[in-house]
């Protein structure tokens, strides 16, 4: 048993730091975005992913034919965790969900036209699989896809897909077969994010305002070529990229570092002229955060632990760290809250804001980590089922 | 970054676990709630002759020399079996005093004996109305030539009535930390011993000391240095009870899922409930989180990093845990869970007194908060 990384892999770690150094630029590391920090939004954010793309740190652990290095999964783990920790944006669904699909199952003209460009960061994607009647039941999608000529013709609507508003292409979900089973008769599709008959609307959140999305297929067209993988197997091949992906979009990072600026407050302010640190609640919440921090930690760590084993992808660890890791992150927003007191509800920005102003743009934003991904009861639903051995339950 | 056992780690764990299964069976377990002894002495032997009495006690003494790391594999299982033993008190929190900081002389009168378990080693510790640090030690011992006289009541010491000698925290002085450790025999005069019965069954006594004499000799370390000792001790010892307790919460769930997958209500069983499963999925997920943190923690002591943070930290979470996992077993089971016939309550009586004792959640708390918010304005 051994809970520190290899020696090779602290020194990548040094190299990222030196990166992160040499390439600081508070627009594109800002951790006061929390969970939205992740994305690739903005001009200067892509010129940094592409500076990382460059490295040769997209394709860490790509196929060497697809141009990537064949390293082992704890690389992008590393390097996603420091970009996370720093607020940068962050490896995603390009290389994740998407190249990692397209390689396994994407056709040779579709790995062609995309992979090389997720490498280099040329191409940002936006998914859609939730609708207005399929959430958490993600298998009830309802899109509509009628052949028509060489491809098929799409009507019906998305929501919450994030960064649409940016994104070139659109990676998505429709139903190809009404008959068979919900499960079996959904397909993937690429098309441009701005074919005509897609229309894109945001929701604003009370996280970001600008993050998220509805689009509306009317009668937009899509030609079969940029179909992924087999007819009515979509479903399968989002679950089994979920599988491997619901990890990186939760980073522990952030939370450790939201963790240390409330125990840094702690440790420092006063109020009524009295070190908040001599406060004895304060002390025990203080106590029961940072080892819950841990047990997120070292939760995270049995998922990275188990992948370097390699087998199949541990679902069970990654569900386990989902739950445990969110839930907590919303515990420490809510107790940033409590102990910043009045002035914790000013924003981020505001000179006398506590604790950076943290307390309030994790407050918001946390909210959505229990929900996205997965939500924690359908994580629930799967530790029951995996782990528990127990019977279906919905 | 690897986080499983060894192949001897792991022959290890098979072995105490079929160990406990024939020496301690959950009757075994039964049979020694409340007794005045407290253990089985088939067990106790079988102990011995496998080496684990001098587990983590160095080889020049007899033991074995393992790490904490084996030290959390065995208490584990220990934990999931229930086995009742003078384990805990003699091998690891006496034994440890006495490597430590323990002459010479002592060490080799004392740790073959409890390496082969012919000796039993128990501390006197906590007292009525004293908490767990070190102005709870109150019984005073008075020099008086070359001996200690003692008077005072220590409770909550474990199988005394079985102990060769008593590891007793006495108070030679008014400073804070002045207080020594003494090893006492129990057959001294003045020594009187009270069973008392408590929420978990097990064997434990108050201890009266009335004007016992004591020779300065069996004083373990030198004056004014006993809670520095046992201070350290104990952060070895609440890493393996923080494994105790997730092995018997490890255990309280796979009982109780067992049983959802058996018992019906309504026409189906009551794991394909989300009411039910979705708690379930919760123990779960912080049983295995917490046994991971206890892993950490023991495999940090096993190389030699600072565990003043880890191991406090590994008992909390693993006592809270065990704590609310299996209340909320017994809920599961419904009203056959209040009952003496089922298992479930076994656990659910030791879970408390586990996180009661060895330094309780407000204790713990304390000892993390100072690490992480006083550190930098000491």
């Amino acid at each position: 048993m051994n809970f520190e990384f290899s020696e090779e892999q602290y020194e990548f770690l040094e190299q990222v730091d030196r990166f992160l150094e040499e390439n600081y630029d508070p627009e594109v590391m800002d951790p006061s975005r929390e969970n939205m920090s992740q994305l690739v939004d903005t001009p200067k954010r892509r010129a940094f992913m592409k500076k990382i793309g460059q490295r040769g740190w997209l394709g860490m652990t790509w196929p060497k034919e697809y141009g990537g290095s064949e390293g082992e999964g704890v690389y992008e783990y590393l390097l996603n965790e420091r970009l996370a920790g720093a607020g940068c944006p962050q490896i995603g669904k390009g290389v994740g969900i998407i190249g990692k699909t397209l390689i396994r199952r994407g056709s040779e003209k579709l790995k062609q036209e995309f992979l090389p460009k997720i490498l280099e960061n040329d191409i940002e994607f936006a998914v859609g699989y939730s609708e207005p009647q399929a959430g958490s039941d993600a298998a009830a999608m309802a899109l509509k896809a009628v052949r028509d000529g060489d491809g098929w013709r799409l009507n019906g609507q998305k929501i919450f897909t994030t960064s649409a508003h940016f994104a070139e292409w659109y990676w998505f979900g429709a139903r190809t077969d009404p008959e068979a089973p919900k499960h079996k008769g959904i397909t993937l599709f690429l098309m441009p994010m701005n074919a005509p008959g897609l229309e894109i609307q945001k929701m604003e959140t009370i996280g970001e305002r600008e993050i998220t999305n509805q689009v509306f297929f009317d009668d937009a067209w899509v030609s079969d070529e940029y179909r992924v993988g087999e007819l009515n197997k979509g479903f399968q091949y989002i679950s089994e990229a979920l599988d491997l992906e619901r990890f990186t979009m939760f980073t522990f990072a952030p939370i450790q570092g939201r963790v240390d600026l409330l125990c840094e407050y702690v440790a420092t302010e006063e109020r009524d002229g009295r070190p908040l640190r001599e406060d004895p609640v304060i002390r025990q919440k203080i106590a029961q955060l940072v080892t819950q921090t841990e047990v997120a930690r070292v939760l995270g760590l049995r998922f990275v632990a188990k992948s370097i084993k390699g087998g199949a992808p541990p679902t069970n660890e990654a569900s386990q760290y989902k739950l445990f890791a969110t839930t907590h992150s919303v515990r420490v927003a809510n107790a940033s809250m409590d102990i910043g007191g009045a002035a914790a509800q000013l924003r981020v920005g505001t000179e006398e804001a506590p604790i950076n102003g943290r307390a309030d743009t994790s407050y918001r934003c946390t909210v959505v980590e229990t929900i996205g991904g997965g939500s924690s009861e359908i994580q629930k639903n799967i530790i029951a089922r995996r782990k528990l051995g127990l019977p279906k339950n919905f | 970054m690897d986080l499983d056992f060894t192949e001897e780690q792991q022959m290890l764990r098979e072995m105490v676990r079929g160990m406990c299964a024939e020496f301690a069976p959950i009757d075994a377990v039964r049979a020694m709630e409340d007794d005045p002894t407290g253990y089985p002495a088939e067990f106790w032997k079988q102990l011995g002759e496998l080496d684990l009495l001098g587990l983590m006690i160095p080889e020049e003494y007899g033991g074995s020399g393992q790490t904490a790391l084996e030290g959390a594999i065995v208490y584990a299982e220990l934990g999931r079996s229930l086995a009742p033993s003078p384990h805990f008190v003699s091998s690891v929190m006496s034994a440890g005093a006495l490597v430590l900081a323990g002459s010479d002389e002592q060490k080799r009168a004392w740790l073959p004996k409890i390496v082969s378990g012919d000796a039993i080693l128990t501390p006197a510790w906590l007292e009525p109305k004293g908490g767990y640090g070190p102005a709870g030690v109150q019984l005073r011992a008075e020099p008086d030539g070359g001996e200690y006289r003692l008077t005072g009541v220590k409770q909550h010491v474990l199988f005394a009535s079985a102990a060769t000698r008593l590891l007793v925290l006495v108070r030679t002085g008014d400073g804070e930390e002045d207080i020594a450790l003494l090893l006492v025999d129990p057959q001294s005069p003045g020594v009187e011993l009270t069973q008392q019965l408590s929420l978990a069954s097990d064997t434990q006594y108050k201890v009266s000391f009335d004007d016992v004499r004591v020779p300065a000799t069996d004083r373990i370390g030198a004056e004014g240095s006993g809670w520095t000792t046992w201070y350290e001790v104990m952060h070895d010892g609440i890493i393996l009870l923080a494994a105790q307790a997730l092995g018997g919460a490890e255990r309280a769930l796979e009982i109780t899922v067992e049983y959802t997958k058996e018992r019906e209500q309504f026409g189906k069983p009551l794991g394909a409930f989300q009411a039910i499963s979705h708690y379930l999925a919760d123990a779960s997920t912080e049983v295995d989180g917490g046994m991971t943190l206890v892993w950490e923690a023991a495999w940090a002591r096993s190389v030699g990093k600072s565990v003043d943070r880890l191991a406090p930290m590994a008992k909390l979470f693993a006592c809270q845990t065990y704590r609310d996992m299996t209340a909320m077993c017994v809920q599961v089971w419904g009203g056959v869970g209040f009952t003496l016939e089922y298992d479930i309550q076994l656990y659910f009586r030791r879970a408390k007194q586990l996180q009661l004792s060895w330094w309780d959640t407000r204790y713990l708390e304390e000892l993390i908060a100072r690490d992480v918010l006083d550190r930098a304005v000491a």
